[in-house]
């Protein structure tokens, strides 16, 4: 048992170090802020003015804004690694390559909870939508898909971080696999605002999990053979 | 020899000629899409011995450092460090070994302590706020370890590098142009490192272009040329060829 | 020469099917001739599944093995899987014209998994495209494929309940015929070509793996060389 609390201390040291790096450099979270503000207003621009409508959209809305927000923010957290050839080093720790992804996944978290919390906020300001009454359906949901889109970004990041065309094939390998989520995110906050009518909120936030879950397990288990050169 | 402060720690080390050769490579070789960087090198060196890689650029000297920390695996070929395979044990390796590159692999946003904590975390240094104060004192950065490394001159970076180093504990250090970027001070603090790592029985292996500066330190050397060894002298290291030439053809043709 | 006759076999296999198919099987009641277009279809769309776990398990054996051979599996697999895909897509976009008045229909489950699968393949045959070294390639590859094939199933699941809980499946859908009460005239008809299908899946695995590893055992031959002739060359002392 110690073990895994040795390995969850590594963990968290490691995402307490992307936190602190990011929170001092600002380099991802700021830019996908304002990222996902221009795409909500352009959104607003493309589907309305018909307030009806757009409210609406919303739920889908949202979660695209903080989809493509995210894979930005996800890749501009693994570039932290590339200036003066840190992920090598932090390659070659004596540590378990699942703890690294972990650490990784988990600062990537952060930075997708806050993303996704101020969108949802614009998004109830921008498309009149009433957040305050189903908070804490909502708040889960939202939960669920950061760690989801963390989860996810994380590998993928890690994949492609020395590829060529490596701004191109991140979204093309993320977007598809981020598909059930996606649709899971969407439903369960329409299904959330509206107030449950068909009582599909649960089936919704299980598919999160279960997606959250497995997708943390695989890259996990995968993360180790992107460090190896 | 000048006295030195400076603190390593080696896990336990046995009595010099008791501990198997530090690093025993066969017909070690290593292809970047399709170019060999390393074409089949067969040494041994024994253990607590500095040994200086010498060679000119695109030698192999990174390539065969960089196989030997586990960065990078092997293509063909076999490398043992302390008897551990470098392919199937390299968790036990990295655990022995340390690498410093040109690259300094800093975080640019924390500070120096912040750098060396988050280090010691990784490498389980015990008694680890010590150490790295100890660390950070050792390098002569003492005075900056609130400073971000953004704001760092190359040399300093090294130097903390160097710190880094210290907080493991390695009984393989490996080097790659550790003279680099480094002033008058910097290149004295390398040298009593070597003095240190010599006392406390570690092996050390330096890449390095110009090697004149170290050359008291040095135990042997071996000379690369385009990805094989040209040249081994002096003490502790050693050509370790295995079979004649058509056997060893032999050998790699089948993998 | 046996490749040779598996070819043979499946040509004439997949000619009597589509044959069948086309003239001998009755038409279904509700959606006339174009129901024939299930046939095919529906044995693309396996055959595209097929292919991925194929390339995945491959995946998986490469990272386990370090054998390039399997590697070649994976290519061949995602090659010959992606064209299933696409017809598989295109097949159903036949049926489903005549059938619902339009090409796509957002709530057929297998038409948009198979969709969404069609965009993994693509990112999987890019991303090898992208990376030169043999065995970083492999790798790469490797963990795409693993992680995609992981992403399918969820991506069935989450679709099949995205349709369920809007209770629209329309009289005319292609799911209908598929249905276990379905007469066996269909279903007979069905297997047939599933299986005239898996031969030709059979045959074409084989060939391009063939040229794949044809392909890696060049590579290999040419890094042995120079690795041999980098030895063998006159130092500079």
């Amino acid at each position: 048992m110690s073990t895994l609390r040795r390995e969850a201390g590594l963990a968290m040291a490691v995402a307490r170090k992307d936190a602190l790096a990011e929170l001092r450099g600002r380099h991802a979270t700021v830019s996908a802020l304002f990222f996902a503000a221009v795409v909500l207003l352009l959104f607003g621009f493309a589907l309305g003015p018909d307030s009806a409508r757009l409210a609406a959209a919303a739920p889908g809305l949202l979660w695209l804004a903080v989809v493509f927000a995210g894979i930005l923010a996800v890749n501009r957290l693994h570039l932290l690694e590339t200036e003066d050839g840190a992920l090598e080093q932090l390659a070659l720790y004596p540590v378990p390559r699942r703890v690294i992804y972990a650490g990784k996944a988990i600062g990537g978290f952060a930075v997708m909870l806050v993303l996704a919390l101020v969108v949802l906020g614009a998004v109830g300001v921008l498309f009149a939508i009433d957040i305050a009454a189903a908070w804490f359906p909502l708040l889960v949901t939202v939960v669920l898909g950061a760690a989801g889109i963390a989860a996810v970004g994380t590998f993928y990041a890690g994949v492609t971080v020395r590829l060529r065309a490596r701004e191109v094939m991140l979204p093309l390998l993320m977007l598809p696999v981020l598909a059930p989520l996606l649709l899971g995110a969407v439903k369960a906050t329409a299904a959330a605002l509206a107030g449950d009518p068909f009582g599909e909120l649960g089936a919704w936030l299980q598919l999160l999990v279960a997606f959250d879950v497995i997708m943390i397990v695989a890259g996990a288990a995968t993360y180790g053979f992107l460090l190896e050169d | 020899m000048p006295q030195t402060t400076i603190y390593v720690s080696p896990r336990s080390l046995g009595a010099h000629d008791t501990r198997p050769p530090a690093v025993v490579t066969a017909d070690l070789a290593r292809l970047f899409a399709g170019t060999p960087a390393l074409a089949g090198v067969s040494l041994r060196v024994e253990a607590g011995r500095t040994i200086a890689l010498l060679g000119a650029n695109g030698a192999g000297k990174t390539t065969l450092l960089r196989l030997l920390a586990t960065a990078i695996q092997p293509s063909y070929g076999m490398a043992q460090v302390d008897g551990l395979d470098l392919g199937r044990q390299a968790d036990l390796v990295r655990e022995r070994v340390v690498y410093l590159s040109h690259a300094t692999g800093l975080y640019d946003d924390l500070t120096a302590r912040e750098n060396l904590d988050f280090s010691a975390r990784m490498l389980d240094t015990p008694e680890r706020a010590a150490r790295v104060e100890r660390a950070l004192g050792d390098v002569g950065l003492a005075d900056r370890a609130e400073t971000r490394v953004r704001d760092f001159s190359a040399g300093m970076r090294k130097r903390l590098a160097l710190g880094r180093v210290l907080l493991g504990q390695a009984s393989l250090v490996l080097l790659d142009e550790p003279l680099a970027a480094l002033d008058e001070d910097g290149m004295r603090l390398v040298e009593q490192l070597l003095a240190a790592w010599r006392e406390a029985g570690v092996t050390v292996l330096i890449a390095s272009h110009a090697i004149e500066r170290l050359e008291r330190h040095l135990d042997g050397r071996v000379l690369l040329d385009r990805g094989l060894v040209a040249e081994v002298s002096g003490a502790g290291v050693s050509s370790n060829p295995l079979a004649p030439a058509s056997e060893r053809r032999q050998a790699v043709a089948t993998g | 020469m046996k490749t040779r006759i598996l070819g043979f076999v499946a040509l004439t296999a997949v000619a009597a099917m589509t044959g069948i198919g086309l003239f001998v099987v009755p038409a279904d009641l509700n959606q006339g001739d174009a129901q024939r277009i299930m046939y095919p279809h529906v044995a693309s769309a396996w055959l595209a599944y097929l292919s991925f776990g194929v390339t995945a398990i491959s995946g998986i054996l490469w990272l386990w093995k370090r054998d390039l051979r399997f590697d070649a599996v994976a290519l061949a697999g995602a090659e010959i899987g992606v064209m299933f895909t696409a017809f598989a897509i295109w097949g159903g976009m036949m049926w489903g014209r005549p059938i619902w008045g339009v090409f796509w229909q957002w709530e057929d489950p297998r038409l948009t998994t198979t969709a969404l699968l069609l965009a993994l393949y693509v990112g999987y045959l890019l991303l090898r495209q992208l990376t030169d070294d043999p065995e970083r390639r492999a790798t790469r590859a490797a963990i795409v494929g693993v992680v995609a094939a992981v992403d399918i199933p969820i991506v069935h699941f989450s679709v099949e309940w995205w349709r369920g809980l809007h209770q629209t499946a329309t009289i005319g859908s292609p799911d209908r015929v598929l249905n276990p009460a379905a007469p066996m005239v269909f279903v007979g008809t069905l297997l047939g070509m599933l299986g005239a299908f898996t031969l030709a899946w059979g045959y074409l695995m084989i060939r391009r793996y063939q040229l794949a590893r044809a392909e890696v055992q060049r590579e290999e031959a040419a890094r042995l060389d120079r690795l041999m002739s980098a030895r063998t060359a006159e130092p500079a002392r």
